[in-house]
């Protein structure tokens, strides 16, 4: 993994070449959150925050540890009701519709969001079964074997496993292995993928390929991602959002503009190294 | 080395003394554990099979004739000369040492009681040889076969004898209407819904299977007329076992191969059990022990032949047939003093005696198989049902998670209870007060699953909480219920650790006496129980029994056997349950 840039050319270039293109389209908005205001016990770990995320786009969610990104990911997927303490005030709204009324069952929600987690966890089965197990649950009726074919091949692993399909996830090396989860994620073709640092265990070589293949997916799915490594921000994503410490949002626009010309200067101390 | 100039150079040295000293004494404490009870099943052994009175002769005979030709079996299976040239000169420095070391201890110090220097050779050094070279020669190809063939033949007698004995408990008229109304509709559905990719009859197969055993227990008392048991368990055991097996053939060879896989032990089979009756063998057992052992057989014969790797191996058993047939006919030949030992055949399959040479531990063997099988089955729907509640579905906080608390404490200090607290729960709960019975099997069953319960909850959440929570959340956030987590990846994954727990349990359920003796179980029944309601006897009451009567006999030779026999039982159980788990965790 690289350090933090400490040079800004290095990380304009990167931006330039990899997503204005698509940052130029403005397109609707996939996920909203309006007031969202989230507390464990009695701590805030998401203050006040208001964001709008496009269809059919990468947006990074960047920050020191400890400053909400992961707990707002979680909470587009309701993944914080799992936590006893956790108390989410305001609206995430997804598809037009408030995700926390209380009429919204979030096992459903959470088969139209997929989500990847930062240690690749396959489960305990065959390449085949993982990838099909959201299929499976969700009693899906038509071709497994080719849903099967189509997911692995969108997340890249196809050439590398179709020949053994039947040997356990656990066999593959951390890289295909978080490729897998892609796989199964993107299986029941879900309208958003949430990433949750999906590259720190890896690396840089793995990394990288999980990197291009975010950009594949984004031609057809939501992608948010919370990461680290603000080159890879910088990389892959079209909208940059910025998260410091006590869960505020600091600053939220194009990928280019937080790079190249941060309205805030703590932002800009961020993303250079000089805070964080 | 590098690091050894480092310490014994510049820097000095650091004392290993105490981790030194600690890891001799916890070996020491290992192996005087196991020397003693080592030293008690051989003297149990001697008693059991009166290897006393074994002459040198027969000793030497059956040595020659069974020993040497399967170590040579195993020392061929391995192919390796540096073990063949170790186990020789461990048999042969063995010999030479034990006898010298036996003799000079016999002289000088003490008089060793009814063992001679042969029985201390043959427990000294041929039994670990054997168990060595087994292991080493299992590992080569031509053992694997050998032994695949063995297991299967031992196991499948077992299960046989394991199921004879259940049928004796359990209607097999209602098993004959479930299995023709709801199981054998339920396999056709399901089968045809696989084969032909219609879920819809996949799904259908267990609503069938339900409504079908329901209407079996309803019919039961209205249908007038039956087939004979004979024919009743070759429909309902022998031929779908056959169809199975040749169906197993049939994915891998001809349809020929099939048909005989299946065909042949079915009709042998099927014969035996119609002849059996007049050699004074009850039929339907001997037809369920032959199904069950010659179809997986006769398909691991196959699969062997088919494969072409290790053929040899399928001769082991012919091997130790040979063997002592050989022996039984050197012995006879030579006229030399053979031992009669306590444990044979009639001792397993006849009624307790006042003469110790005609006392049998049938009805207490029957006993023990159907109590196991029950508490088996109870301790483990109960126990991994509630530990599944207790890890999954409760909260953490609240009033729930305050009762789960308070659950939790009362489950470990009840494995910490007592039996004879849980016998005298057993007599009021379930003798008096809902009227199953003094001493009856099912009220054995029941107090002896409450005994073991918690046990079996506290290591199945023990497995389940072993299970990453990575793998949970991984599902959860596919959209999976509770439910299919919890069926889906829990506990595919916490399997393993579970039977292992239930194996413990288990193993205490068997072995216990106090509590059957609280429930009022007789300690002497003279024919095996015909219903789960009739008096019953377990093997530990009716070995204490024995061990209380005044003639010496008893107090050795019928007490010994009866131990012997608890522990081939309790051991074969605990074999099944392991190859389970061990075939579960390579399922993984």
């Amino acid at each position: 993994m690289s350090n933090t840039p400490t040079s800004d050319s290095l990380i304009t270039t990167d931006v330039q070449t990899e997503s204005t293109d698509r940052s130029a389209v403005s397109g609707a908005t996939a996920v909203a959150a309006r007031d969202l205001n989230v507390y464990y016990g009695d701590e805030q770990a998401i203050d006040d925050v208001s964001i709008e995320i496009p269809e059919k786009r990468v947006t990074a969610l960047i920050g020191p540890s400890g400053c909400g990104k992961s707990t707002f990911l979680r909470c587009i997927n309701r993944m914080n009701d799992m936590i006893d303490v956790c108390r989410v005030e305001g609206d995430v709204e997804f598809g037009g519709k408030n995700v926390y009324d209380d009429d919204v069952d979030p096992v459903a929600l959470r088969r139209k969001i997929g989500m990847v987690f930062q240690k690749p966890n396959p489960f305990p089965k065959s390449i085949r079964d993982n990838v099909a197990y959201g299929l499976e649950i969700q009693g899906f009726d038509g071709d497994v074997d080719a849903r099967v074919e189509e997911s692995l091949k969108g997340a890249a692993l196809w050439d590398e496993v179709k020949d053994q399909l039947d040997s356990s996830g656990l066999d593959l090396s951390g890289g295909q292995q978080q490729r897998l989860c892609i796989a199964r994620a993107i299986a029941p073709d879900p309208e958003v993928i949430l990433m949750d640092e999906p590259t720190s265990a890896l690396d840089p070589v793995a990394a990288s390929k999980i990197e291009d293949l975010i950009d594949d997916l984004a031609e057809e799915y939501t992608v948010i991602i919370v990461t680290h490594n603000m080159q890879q921000a910088a990389r892959i994503s079209d909208r940059t959002a910025v998260f410091l410490t006590g869960g505020r949002l600091v600053e939220y626009d194009d990928t280019t503009k937080i790079f190249e010309d941060p309205e805030e200067q703590r932002v800009e101390d961020y993303i250079t190294g000089k805070f964080g | 080395m590098a690091t050894d100039n480092a310490t014994g150079g510049g820097f000095g040295e650091v004392s290993r003394l105490r981790g030194i000293a600690f890891e001799y004494l916890s070996l020491g404490a290992s192996v005087a554990g196991l020397v003693a009870l080592g030293v008690l099943l051989v003297y149990v052994a001697i008693d059991a099979f009166d290897l006393a009175n074994a002459s040198p002769e027969w000793l030497l005979t059956y040595f020659l004739t069974l020993v040497v030709p399967f170590l040579g079996f195993c020392l061929y299976s391995a192919g390796d000369p540096a073990i063949t040239r170790r186990a020789l000169g461990a048999l042969g420095g063995g010999l030479v040492a034990v006898a010298a070391l036996f003799t000079a201890i016999e002289a000088f110090v003490v008089d060793i009681p009814r063992l001679s220097w042969q029985l201390a050779y043959l427990f000294v050094v041929v039994a670990p040889v054997t168990g060595y070279l087994t292991y080493v020669g299992s590992r080569g190809r031509v053992g694997a076969v050998g032994f695949g063939l063995l297991g299967r033949l031992v196991g499948g007698v077992a299960v046989g004898l394991a199921v004879g004995t259940l049928f004796l408990v359990f209607d097999e008229l209602v098993w004959f209407l479930a299995y023709t109304l709801g199981v054998l509709p339920a396999a056709g559905l399901y089968a045809y819904g696989r084969w032909r990719d219609a879920d819809r009859a996949a799904s259908a197969a267990l609503p069938v299977g339900l409504v079908g055993v329901v209407a079996a227990v309803f019919l039961r008392g209205v249908i007038a007329t039956y087939p004979s048991d004979l024919i009743i368990y070759l429909w309902t055991l022998a031929v779908p076992i056959a169809a199975v097996g040749a169906l197993v053939v049939a994915g891998r060879g001809s349809r020929t191969a099939a048909a005989a896989a299946g065909g042949v032990p079915l009709a042998v089979a099927t014969a035996t059990g119609f002849l059996a009756g007049g050699l004074g063998v009850p039929g339907p057992t001997a037809l369920i022990v032959l199904a069950v052992t010659g179809v997986p057989t006769a398909v691991y014969v196959h699969r062997v032949i088919d494969g072409g790797e290790g053929v040899v191996g399928l001769g082991l058993p012919l091997l130790i047939a040979a063997g002592v047939i050989a022996g039984a006919l050197v012995v006879e030949a030579w006229g030399v003093p053979a031992p009669d030992p306590w444990l044979d055949v009639s001792y397993v399959t006849e009624a307790p005696s006042r003469t110790p040479e005609e006392a049998g531990l049938y009805p207490a063997i029957v006993g023990s198989v159907i109590i196991i099988a029950l508490v088996a089955v109870l301790s483990f729907v109960l126990g991994v049902g509630t530990s599944i509640f207790l890890e999954e579905y409760t909260a953490g906080s609240g009033l729930v998670g305050s009762l789960t608390r308070l659950l939790q404490v009362n489950i470990a200090n009840l494995a910490a209870i007592p039996s004879v607290v849980y016998g005298l729960l057993g007599l009021g709960l379930f003798a008096n007060l809902l009227g199953l019975g003094f001493g009856t099997a099912v009220t054995a069953s029941l107090t002896l699953s409450l005994l073991i319960l918690p046990i079996t909850i506290i290591s199945a959440q023990e497995a389940i909480r072993s299970v990453p929570d990575d793998l949970r959340r991984g599902s959860d956030a596919m959209g999976a219920t509770r439910w299919q987590t919890t069926k889906n990846v829990v506990l595919p994954e916490a399997f393993p650790g579970i039977l292992t727990g239930t194996i413990l349990a288990l193993g205490r359920a068997i072995g216990e006496t106090a509590p059957l003796i609280m429930i009022g179980a007789a300690t002497t029944v003279f024919s095996a129980p015909s219903s789960l309601f009739n008096r019953f006897s377990a093997m530990p009451m009716q070995i204490y029994a024995w061990a209380g009567f005044p003639q010496a006999e008893f107090r050795y030779g019928v007490v010994a056997a009866g131990v012997i026999t608890l522990l081939i039982i309790l051991i074969g159980m605990n074999g099944t349950a392991i190859l389970l788990r061990n075939r579960a965790e390579r399922g993984n």
